[in-house]
């Protein structure tokens, strides 16, 4: 799941390239209807990705621009509930999206995804079987090709902490108390703690889930500076948090590239919520096969070795592209074993809330 | 006979509030009256369950913590702001001390609040100079707590409490103070009970101004609190983008609407009551101007005060 703390640098970064790119096109199509007014037919097609914030490195997408002779259009979102928002109160022509497994069965679900032919898609082979194998939200990928797989993990800022474990009873830790932040999150929150309690993180039962909020409540908030999902990697690289929870992607792009000795990230040896964010066209799309052709290309092992090195993610979901990659990894895909897939829990999620509550509510 | 186009005039206005107030206020109320769909939005079934959800004791005591920072931080903005509207009423270029206060509002609400995150935190400006002059060799936390989030919805309203106060202030004809300080008043005296009466509408507006957005606040609580600084604001965001409970946070925000409504409806008809009667005694007294409330003439009375022919209640320096 990308989180939004990338997104403000990011974003402002989009939306200056977006308007010195629409500058140039409304130039270039200025050019072209007052120099040749009758060849005005010869229109480019666009693709329109409706992804999270900065997920999808601008290089490879102007390789498959170039290759394509397409234009990519590429919009954001912060989170699965509010891409869904959107896309239910009737969005735009986007093509294709990246929600996380959850969301994918209520798309699927709502009727809002199109079938997905895989047998045109000659890299789908490159896909790690042991991947498929967990992709139970969407039985046989009819619908939905994993993108990225990984979970959010504890960063150890190492020159301040010293000597830990890998566990997540380091929010446990009184001698940090006042230095460690959590995602504002509860599915990821209580989700530790019931991975921590030795349950499944998309437990139904409200005994189990009471459990899990009183372990948080009692044992780590005290020790907890904030819950934090917005600016957690830019408090984390400027020395403000000594151990926080949070996306490595996040980390890595604000961490000054120096000081990456000193950081630590793990996943802990718990377990812990975890998530396929995958790749699904929209049944509105206008452009359906070049939408496959985007993510046939994105699993070509080269493109998806130079999309996971630029964030220092190990290739989870593609085999071949494990032998390509050049860039260090924050995490090993084996690091995400002990994790669990986060689920749709339906109306269970009351339950969740009423725990939440008595976290972020409190006095 | 000329036609009278004054309707017409309203209609830009009137189009603007029902596009941009009207027709959003009725979506709102009407979502507060459904029942939340299980993935967000809302199924067409009419329910009271959003309105029965606000009395969760847990609720109210974020809406307690929203009221008591709301306001602390009205009544630090507007001790500061009082001095600032005075001087600049008072000084000789007016123009360029408002434009100052203007300046700020030309960077992004978000850049000047992790301005703030880069002045307070632990590695930040403010910790530096400390350790530089060697007042403490650890960094202080002053980030991520109530105090925090209290002094940036300060700094952030500020102007909007100096502006109105400003214009009441330079309004107000300053002969008055020196009428007082002839009859005797203190310097104190004279401004509490000439200056701040007559520039009541401006202390008005300025707290409107800065408490009903405060009340609001979103970013400052979610970028600057810690872990208990969780605001109505915040709150009803949830709702929406995580909780998936859409007809809650209308609810919310209804009663947040109608709370905040009624509180400004009953803060302005008092203070009406109060302009009201300083009027009478004005017209009944021939004073040059509503110099101060009717009823003060009792309270400062007694051996030291001295009630003169215009109604004035000064205190006499002993």
């Amino acid at each position: 799941m990308k989180t939004p703390s990338v997104s403000r640098g990011a974003t402002l970064r989009a939306i200056v390239l977006k308007a010195a790119l629409s500058a140039v096109a409304f130039a270039a199509i200025f050019l072209v209807l007052s120099c040749t007014p009758k060849k005005a037919g010869a229109a480019q097609r666009k693709l329109y990705i409706y992804n999270w914030t900065y997920y999808t490195p601008d290089s490879v997408i102007a390789k498959f621009e170039k290759e394509y002779g397409c234009k990519v259009v590429y919009d954001s979102f912060p989170s699965n509930e509010e891409m869904f928002a959107k896309l239910k109160a009737g969005g735009s022509d986007y093509d294709i999206c990246f929600p996380s497994g959850d969301y994918v069965s209520i798309m699927v679900k709502e009727g809002m995804l199109a079938p997905i032919d895989r047998k045109a898609m000659k890299n789908f082979a490159n896909v790690d079987p042991a991947v498929l194998a967990r992709c139970d939200f969407d039985p046989g990928n009819a619908y939905s090709i994993p993108y990225y797989m990984g979970a959010a993990g504890v960063a150890v800022n190492k020159a301040k902490v010293g000597a830990f474990e890998k566990s997540w009873s380091i929010f446990g830790r009184k001698d940090l108390a006042g230095k460690m932040t959590m995602l504002d999150d509860m599915r990821e929150v209580l989700g530790d703690a019931l991975a921590y309690q030795g349950k499944s993180v998309n437990s139904a039962s409200a005994v189990e889930i009471a459990a899990a909020a009183k372990l948080v409540n009692e044992v780590w908030k005290p020790n907890l500076l904030k819950f934090d999902a917005e600016a957690f990697a830019k408090g984390f690289a400027a020395g403000e948090f000594w151990v926080t929870q949070g996306y490595a992607e996040a980390i890595y792009l604000e961490l000054d590239p120096a000081r990456k000795p000193e950081v630590e990230f793990f996943i802990p040896k718990e377990g812990g919520p975890m998530y396929i964010d995958s790749m699904v066209v929209l049944k509105g799309s206008k452009n359906k096969d070049l939408a496959m052709s985007f993510i046939d290309f994105i699993h070509r092992p080269q493109i998806y070795a130079e999309f996971t090195d630029a964030f220092g993610f190990p290739a989870t979901c593609n085999v071949p592209a494990r032998a390509l990659k050049k860039g260090p990894e924050w995490y090993k895909a084996v690091d995400l074993a002990p994790c669990e897939l986060k689920k749709d829990v339906g109306e269970d999620l009351e339950k969740y809330n009423k725990a939440w509550q008595t976290i972020r509510f409190g006095g | 006979m000329k036609r009278n186009y004054g309707p017409l005039y309203a209609v830009p206005q009137s189009a603007w509030l029902l596009v941009f107030f009207a027709a959003p206020l009725v979506i709102i109320v009407g979502y507060s009256f459904l029942e939340k769909g299980l993935y967000g939005g809302v199924k067409p079934h009419l329910s009271l369950a959003a309105y029965r959800e606000l009395a969760n004791p847990a609720l109210l005591g974020v809406a307690f913590r929203t009221l008591w920072v709301s306001v602390a931080a009205t009544v630090v903005t507007l001790i500061v702001a009082l001095p600032c509207g005075y001087s600049i009423a008072r000084s000789h270029n007016q123009s360029l001390r408002l434009f100052l206060i203007i300046v700020p509002f030309w960077t992004n609400f978000l850049v000047r609040i992790y301005a703030w995150i880069s002045i307070l935190g632990n590695e930040g400006f403010l910790n530096d100079i400390l350790r530089t002059l060697g007042v403490t060799s650890e960094s202080v936390q002053f980030l991520y707590n109530q105090w925090a989030v209290i002094l940036v919805l300060v700094y952030m309203y500020l102007p909007y409490a100096i502006l109105p106060l400003f214009t009441s202030i330079d309004k107000f004809d300053f002969s008055l103070l020196e009428a007082a300080r002839d009859l005797g008043a203190s310097r104190f005296a004279s401004y509490r009970l000439v200056l701040l009466p007559n520039i009541r509408s401006g202390i008005v507006t300025a707290v409107l101004f800065t408490f009903i957005p405060i009340f609001g606040a979103y970013a400052i609580p979610l970028l600057i609190g810690g872990k208990d600084s969780y605001m109505l604001g915040n709150l009803i965001a949830d709702q929406v983008t995580k909780t998936r409970n859409w007809p809650l946070a209308a609810s919310i925000s209804m009663a947040v609407t109608l709370l905040s409504g009624l509180a400004a409806v009953v803060f302005l008809f008092r203070s009406r009551k109060g302009e009201a009667v300083a009027e009478v005694a004005e017209s009944g007294m021939d004073s040059p101007g509503p110099v101060g409330r009717g009823g003060s003439a009792s309270g400062t009375g007694g051996p030291a005060g001295a009630t003169g022919a215009t109604g004035l209640t000064l205190e006499v320096p002993a």
